[in-house]
């Protein structure tokens, strides 16, 4: 391990060099409008990219998860998993074209997650400069569906349809360098729609959705949540109505509940659905609570060898790591005992905004760091446990 | 008329998408090949367009030679922006300063013949929002693949039917096809069979470009296209299909004044080789009308038409590139 930690520094180095190359493809790849659902062009793109950079297969899995695999110089190591979901928040009719300027890369899904994609792209051809090779199979895997709705679709029909076992995975994530996630919490994800029809005028006088939403969060609010374990409900998305001078006839709520343990993921549902169901009974309406996507928690020990690599690895580029549960193809992946992490690229600014912002310089340090990470893996530090 | 010359002559960039092939062409011919961009206050396009140009047909690929940037005095960090992306950077003004100086793209396409040392010239417009290679290695295949084409012009929607009863619009502006595409039906009708004449994408043999004048201005594209068929005709030239290229839209007062530009090229172009004669010269004012606060007023700019002369007529350009050659043959 020591023998590669110490080249690490040197790859950031060289891999600045040929900066232009790992730009062109995250400009190139994260061009092409992705929403969940409609990744189809991106995932050509990406394919055509990886042609291009000679990966010794190409292919797309019976979801249509495009994969580029490299091949390891054993025949009996399992693969190794590198990983970064394909869509994003932004839909086609988003201006999706880039901006280069001075240090920046900036535009609408550029950190998340056009960095992370452009940069999994560009490996074959950074392995290459850097003659860097590896025991197992490098699988490289966009994965299509993943955030929202799609409910990591895509990696979990990645995962159960694989047929070998999994050395072990890095998820890529455009940010925040530094990040080290290796554990998940249980979450449920759920939409509260309050919808109210003409005749629908209760006890009271006619309703308007958005108080009604507006009582269910009060309510929310009220719940106490418990230190331990550790437990949250995040309310993150809010519509309804049509004009300012009409009571809203419909308004939406969506909201994750997260945990550390899926018991108390579970009861916290159980207790917003009793809150939901309530206030419908109270005005008379039948109030829709849909859960859309949930995650069982799951997490690798931080004594564990790969997160124990991983930090000494990102040490060693002056990296300090900082952990927080993340929510994403990582949970797949460590539910079905395969060890992994999650970790960014760059920095960045405004992740959320249409005009996010990715920092180039630090591209190079995040990529010596994934690339250090895989080296580990492929030194067996997955295999013992 | 040569009516086949679109069946023959016109081709589709993917084509070509195999870049070592064109590598192996252009190194087979001894070619060295120049990227050109024109600039003016371009700091937010230019980066991204010189990063992909550079690493995917430089670095990855040794497609081409040089990546040139002419600037027109721009006002932002152009300049600087490009020189940091890699690009040998140049202002206008500076080059050949004893010929004077004129502001407007034909200016900087004509100076970039006397900067640039490529025996073939691509030009390339550098607010290309979405930026791919294929713009260049696109241009470049009829160029190096097919013997006898000197010169390529870039076209970027399909009119070609799509089903069985659909066809698809030609996708040119609103400029070609009110004053362009109306102008060649009247008095070449085979060059209406370029699809998009206006566009700013093109590529070319250097032995074409130094021996046509340059307006400097909106004219260019026009009389170049009028001036290569009349001295070589449509067999040198060809169109490539490079699908999908997001312009920034311009108001139809500053498309006026484009049309009024080109209309003017292109009648000096027909009066230059004998084919019309006017009885008195033209007006080199285009007048426009706005309301400022109720009352009309007029809006006039001044277009000169101004042309430079063709490139090989200038000694220090024919110091640089031909007294090798005119000395070799001499001996």
């Amino acid at each position: 391990m020591q023998e590669f930690l110490s080249k690490l520094p040197l790859f950031e180095e060289k891999i600045l060099s040929f900066i232009e190359t790992i730009i062109a493809n995250i400009v190139l790849i994260g061009q092409i409008p992705a929403p969940t659902f409609q990744e189809k062009h991106r995932t050509r793109v990406l394919l055509e990219r990886l042609a291009e950079f000679q990966v010794d297969e190409c292919t797309t899995d019976g979801y249509r998860n495009p994969i580029g695999i490299i091949r390891g110089r054993s025949h009996s190591k399992p693969p190794i998993f590198v990983v970064a979901h394909m869509d994003t928040a932004y839909g086609r009719d988003v201006d999706h074209n880039f901006t280069v300027h001075g240090d920046n890369i900036s535009g609408p899904g550029v950190l998340d997650n056009s960095v992370g994609v452009g940069v999994m792209a560009s490996l074959p051809e950074i392995f290459r400069r850097l003659e860097v090779s590896f025991e197992s199979d490098i699988v490289l895997a966009g994965v299509i569906q993943s955030i929202g709705r799609g409910n990591l679709r895509g990696i979990r029909h990645l995962i159960k349809t694989w047929s070998t076992p999994i050395r072990g995975a890095v998820c890529i994530e455009g940010g925040e360098l530094g990040r080290l996630n290796y554990y998940s919490d249980g979450m449920i994800r759920c939409e509260i729609c309050c919808k109210i029809a003409e005749a629908d005028t209760g006890r009271h006088s006619r309703p308007n959705a958005i108080l009604i939403v507006n009582e269910i969060i009060n309510q929310m609010l009220a719940l106490r949540l418990p230190q331990r374990p550790r437990s949250e409900i995040v309310i993150g998305t809010i519509a309804g109505g049509l004009k300012h001078g009409s009571e809203a006839n419909e308004a939406t709520l969506g909201f994750e509940i997260r945990s550390d343990a899926d018991q108390m993921v579970h009861s916290l549902y159980t207790d917003i659905k009793d809150i939901v169901d309530g206030i419908g009974n109270i005005y008379q309406l039948e109030i829709q609570m849909n859960p859309i996507s949930n995650l069982s928690a799951s997490q690798l020990k931080y004594n564990h060898p790969l997160v124990k690599s991983a930090t000494a690895v990102m040490h060693q580029l002056g990296l300090k790591p900082a952990s927080v549960p993340s929510e994403s193809e990582l949970s797949i992946f460590l539910s079905r005992k395969i060890p992994t992490i999650t970790l960014g690229v760059t920095h960045g600014k405004r992740y959320q905004d249409r005009n996010s912002i990715a920092e180039i310089t630090p591209i190079a340090k995040g990529i010596a760091q994934i690339i250090g990470v895989i080296l580990a893996i492929d030194s067996g530090v997955c295999d013992e446990n | 008329m040569k009516t086949d010359w679109i069946r023959t002559h016109t081709f589709h960039y993917s084509e070509f998408s195999d870049i070592n092939r064109l590598v192996a062409a252009k190194e087979e011919k001894a070619l060295k090949i120049s990227l050109c961009l024109p600039t003016l206050n371009e700091e937010r396009t230019i980066a991204k367009e010189l990063v992909i140009l550079k690493s995917e047909l430089m670095t990855r690929y040794p497609l081409l030679d040089e990546l040139v940037v002419i600037d027109s005095d721009s006002t932002d960090d152009t300049r600087q922006v490009a020189r940091s992306f890699g690009a040998d950077v140049y202002t206008a003004s500076e080059i050949l300063p004893h010929l004077g100086t004129y502001r407007g793209k034909g200016e900087n396409l004509w100076k970039a013949l006397y900067i640039t040392s490529g025996d073939i010239i691509i030009y390339l417009d550098a607010d290309i929002k979405n930026i791919h290679h294929r713009f260049a290695y696109g241009l470049l295949g009829p160029l190096l693949l097919y013997n006898g084409i000197k010169y390529c012009k870039a076209f970027y929607d399909r009119p070609i039917a799509i089903g069985k009863n659909r066809i698809r619009p030609t996708g040119g502006g609103r400029v070609t096809e009110l004053v362009i595409r109306p102008l060649f039906s009247l008095f070449f009708p085979e060059l209406t069979q370029i699809m998009q004449p206006l566009s700013g994408e093109y590529a070319g043999f250097r032995e074409i470009f130094e021996k046509i004048p340059f307006p400097i201005g909106y004219g260019v594209e026009t009389s170049m296209i009028l001036d290569i068929f009349q001295n070589w005709s449509l067999d040198v030239i060809a169109q490539v299909d490079l699908e999908k290229r997001i312009h920034r839209n311009q108001d139809t007062k500053a498309l006026g004044k484009m049309a009024f530009a080109i209309m003017k090229t292109f009648i000096n172009r027909k009066r230059t080789l004998g084919l019309i004669d006017l009885k008195e010269e033209m007006f080199d004012e285009m007048i426009q009308y706005n309301l400022v606060n109720d009352k009309i007023q007029p809006d006039i700019v001044r277009i000169q038409g101004v042309e430079r002369p063709p490139m090989i007529e200038i000694p220090e350009y024919r110091e640089k590139f031909h007294e090798v050659q005119d000395t070799a043959a001499t001996h």
